[in-house]
């Protein structure tokens, strides 16, 4: 039987404080719930940009498992593009095989740990990756209790860290939160009756049938694992469902909030350092239906990275909650002229460089060994005219050191200053790029980085918005490196 | 076997707008003003003119594409014009166009004009510049206060200048520009500042503060070019091109990790030609004054050293010295420089020639130096990693 063989989870590195959520909303909607932080996003991160940093990760814990990957699932309710499909461009960014079958799923908070199901129950081995940042009405408890997070599972393709025991999967009309398309704020229902009608009837049934294909019992149980925003509702599901003797997963609430799709198995992330071989946890979620799933740790779980942990402990302080609707693009701000000069994104150009652009591929002159991006036809080299011989060279473990530093006032930038320099990279290469995360500023000449995958430009017009890589502080604030 | 156009070629006159903040002009006019000083300056007549040049950078937001907009501008008598864009560079290049075209004997007389309106655009600092479909897709939103101050960064790094230090010889170099700037009427900023107002301005991009960058201005200057014999026998003073030298990155300081990012690659390589092409072997006795494109002080600072006017990382302290002052041992910016008079982009190059022929021919009035007869000037058109650099040396017979 197959089982889980890598897991891994990027949180954004902003806290937005929820006491800031609070100060900035609660005169027009108290909120009695202020305590702890939850992530936010920044400006250019969203669900594609967390996939690839938890699936980056992911794929580092198990470098073998690359080449045999067959299938690629990428699942949010908070889809980037209606077209094309986000796992299209995930799986460039990652430089899967070309042979791998690629989908998007979502409509429900629950497509992570149905997408992990339906791989568990499949013979390829299959990466996951689950992303989200749900929007909800300013002011309201939604907006604070959700937040934004990725995660990423191998399925297959090496040793077990938790092998599939077995799972359920129910389906069912309850609609407790909904959304149009071209609506980014979504509508939640009466959180008692999300709670006794929905969760308390559906996600244990779901745990009867999963134990029964797992030949288990409730007892046999070790930990349990159930995202719920609702106070109090995992606890009332574990006793209903008879899980008197499983643990009950930290729902992370304080540190990080609630991610959506991803937030059962960042939850199980977490549980899984603590996990000792032989342990089995019971993996649910909930959301037109219930999924839930019986793995058993191996002895190979005591290699589990406490990188979870680690990522939940990198958050940076954030006490304006203005960044959250600024960020999101629910809120129009004076951008000055620089801010209205326009993306044309020409797709042939983008297509034709999208090894070098998406993979961060560079190129090698074999007669140098001088490495440079973009590829070219000619080599970079004093030494002499080399012409059509570079070889592929990717870039984006290879990590690089600041040549020179700028942070630029002027520049437009939504989340000012744009910061931004030479970068050198091992093998020669140098690269102007931009410097991300909070503290981006601090970057100086010297100084060591790490190369992620973000949002290079939003076209506002269009909506349309394109990717490349950009370097942040080594060692990286999240998961992903 | 080439050898170079030194001496080939003479300055018969030159003309240079007001540059400033000019809403009460369009690009038009400014090509006219100064292209009817110079003609007022040559004694010839436009139908003498053979062949003409025209730099202009934005072509979107200033005179358009293409030769035509010079040409109707200006009325001229239907000759070839021959739109250049070069970055900062523009201006050289269009005057080294016109060069070009008299020393080869192709014509006798030749026309440059650079311009630029600025000011219709809305911006602070310069727009955004377009750079195809690729480049916009990996490289950072930058502008060019973000690129000089990498260099300053660089720079102090580099030579281990603190920086206070830095920000203090940034804040003369300013300091100094400004003053040079007062008595011309031409100049976009005629007021005087002190170094610390400079050294305490707000910052645009670490560590270049307000005064440490020049303005974008509106305006045109203009040069008439022919053979020193046409120019004497018209009874001209004889101002002579001793070099002309261009030099374009070729990939190297922006792609490779060879350059340590506190120099101009390319200025040192125009610098060694120049001199070269114009037999000068101790340019610091030699040269009365310089022009140099001090976009950003920063940028005064590293090239006084990148063409050999100063020792690698003492720039700044012979800059706090006053050696480049308008009373120093080698004066820089007489004319305030792009920091005061301004910076039209296609215009600028022929606007620092604009000051050596009215210095060479003892026209600068209350800025005159004394007895000046070789003088530089020098444009970095693009970022310190990726330039097109020109030196242009012109002087006495």
């Amino acid at each position: 039987m197959t089982g889980i063989t890598a897991l891994a989870i990027h949180l954004p590195r902003l806290r937005l404080q929820r006491a800031a959520m609070a100060a900035a909303m609660g005169w027009l909607c108290p909120r009695g719930e202020a305590r702890g932080a939850r992530t936010l996003a920044y400006w250019d991160e969203d669900p594609i940009t967390m996939g690839v940093a938890a699936a980056r990760a992911c794929l580092a814990q198990v470098p073998q498992a690359r080449t045999a990957i067959r299938a690629l699932t990428f699942a949010t309710t908070t889809p980037v593009f209606a077209e094309p499909q986000q796992a299209a461009l995930v799986h460039a960014a990652l430089r899967l095989p070309e042979a791998t079958r690629t989908q998007d799923v979502g409509g429900t908070m629950r497509c992570g740990l149905l997408a992990l199901h339906g791989a568990l129950e499949s013979t390829d081995p299959a990466l996951l990756i689950a992303a989200d940042m749900p929007l909800n009405n300013p002011g309201g408890m939604a907006e604070m209790r959700y937040s934004d997070g990725g995660v990423s599972a191998l399925v297959g393709g090496g040793p077990d860290l938790l092998t599939y025991r077995g799972g359920a999967s129910l389906s069912a009309p309850f609609i407790e939160r909904y959304r149009v398309p071209d609506r980014p704020l979504a509508t939640d229902w009466e959180e008692r009756w999300v709670r006794e009608e929905g969760f308390l009837d559906l996600v244990p049934r779901a745990i009867t049938e999963a134990l029964a294909k797992a030949q288990l019992s409730a007892a046999d149980i070790d930990h349990f694992v159930l995202p719920c925003v609702i106070p109090g509702a995992a606890k009332a599901v574990a006793q209903a469902a008879g899980l008197s003797r499983a643990k009950l997963a930290q729902p992370l609430d304080l540190e990080c909030g609630d991610t959506g799709a991803a937030h059962a198995l960042v939850m199980l992330a977490r549980v899984m350092e603590d996990m000792h071989p032989g342990e089995r946890v019971l993996v649910a979620q909930f959301g037109q239906g219930a999924t839930a799933l019986v793995l058993e740790a191996t002895d190979a779980i005591t290699t589990f990275p406490a990188a979870a942990s680690a990522a939940l402990a990198a958050g940076v302080t954030e006490g304006n909650y203005l960044k959250l609707p600024i960020f999101r693009g629910l809120m129009p701000w004076e951008r000055g002229l620089r801010g209205r000069f326009p993306v044309n994104e020409a797709l042939t150009t983008a297509y034709r460089n999208s090894e070098a652009l998406l993979g961060f591929v560079g190129s090698r002159s074999p007669e140098t060994g001088q490495v440079q991006f973009p590829p070219s036809r000619l080599a970079v080299a004093e030494a002499g005219l080399f012409a059509q011989t570079q070889q592929p060279c990717p870039f984006a473990d290879l990590g690089g050191t600041v040549a020179t530093a700028t942070a630029d006032r002027l520049a437009f930038s939504r989340s000012p200053p744009n910061c931004y320099g030479l970068i050198d990279i091992p093998g020669g290469a140098r690269l102007m790029m931009d410097f991300t995360d909070p503290e981006a500023e601090r970057l100086s000449p010297g100084d060591a980085v790490n190369f992620v995958f973000r949002i290079k430009d939003l076209d506002e017009r269009t909506g349309y918005r394109r990717y490349f890589w950009k370097a942040v502080a080594a060692p990286a604030p999240s998961a992903a490196d | 076997m080439a050898n170079g156009i030194k001496d080939k070629v003479a300055i018969l006159a030159m003309g240079c707008s007001r540059f400033g903040e000019r809403w009460d002009v369009g690009q038009e006019e400014l090509m006219a003003e100064a292209y009817l000083e110079a003609l007022s300056h040559a004694g010839i007549t436009p139908e003498q003119i053979g062949a003409a040049w025209y730099s202009s950078h934005y072509d979107d937001i200033g005179a358009g594409k293409a030769g035509t907009p010079m040409a109707q501008a200006l009325r001229l008598p239907n000759i070839g014009v021959t739109r250049v864009e070069n970055f900062c560079a523009g201006g050289t290049e269009a005057f080294r166009g016109a060069v070009y075209a008299v020393a080869s004997g192709a014509v006798d007389i030749a026309l440059a004009v650079g311009v630029e309106k600025l000011k219709d655009t809305g911006f602070a600092g310069l727009p955004p510049a377009s750079r195809g479909t690729f480049a916009p897709m990996y490289l950072p939103t930058h502008t060019n206060p973000g690129n000089f101050a990498q260099l300053a960064r660089a720079y102090g790094t580099r030579h281990n200048i603190s920086p206070g230090d830095l920000k203090r010889a940034m804040g003369h170099t300013s300091m100094k520009s400004h003053a040079n700037a007062v008595s011309n009427k031409n100049a976009h900023l005629r007021k005087a500042i002190t170094v610390e107002q400079a050294v305490n301005a707000p910052l645009v991009a670490d560590p270049l503060g307000l005064f440490d960058c020049c303005p974008v201005s509106d305006g045109a200057a203009c040069a008439i070019v022919t053979t020193p014999e046409i120019a004497q026998s018209l009874g001209k003073t004889l101002v002579l091109v001793k070099a002309i030298q261009l030099v374009a990155s070729n990939g190297w300081e922006v792609q490779s990790s060879g350059w340590n990012g506190s120099y101009v690659h390319t200025a040192r390589i125009a610098a060694r030609r120049a001199y070269a092409e114009a037999g000068i072997a101790e340019p610091r006795a030699q040269l009365s004054f310089t022009e140099l494109h001090d976009c950003f002080s920063i940028t005064e600072l590293v090239t006084l050293e990148d063409i050999g006017l100063a020792d690698e990382g003492t720039a700044w302290k012979r800059m706090l010295d006053g050696a480049f002052d308008a009373d120093g041992t080698l004066p820089c910016q007489v004319d305030g420089g792009l920091k005061c008079f301004g910076h039209p982009v296609g215009a600028s190059g022929l606007r620092m020639l604009y000051e050596c022929w009215l210095q060479l021919t003892g026209q600068a009035g209350e800025r005159q130096l004394g007895n000046p007869s070789l003088a530089l000037t020098h444009n970095l058109g693009g970022a310190p990693a990726q330039n097109v650099c020109s030196i242009t040396i012109v002087g006495a017979a």
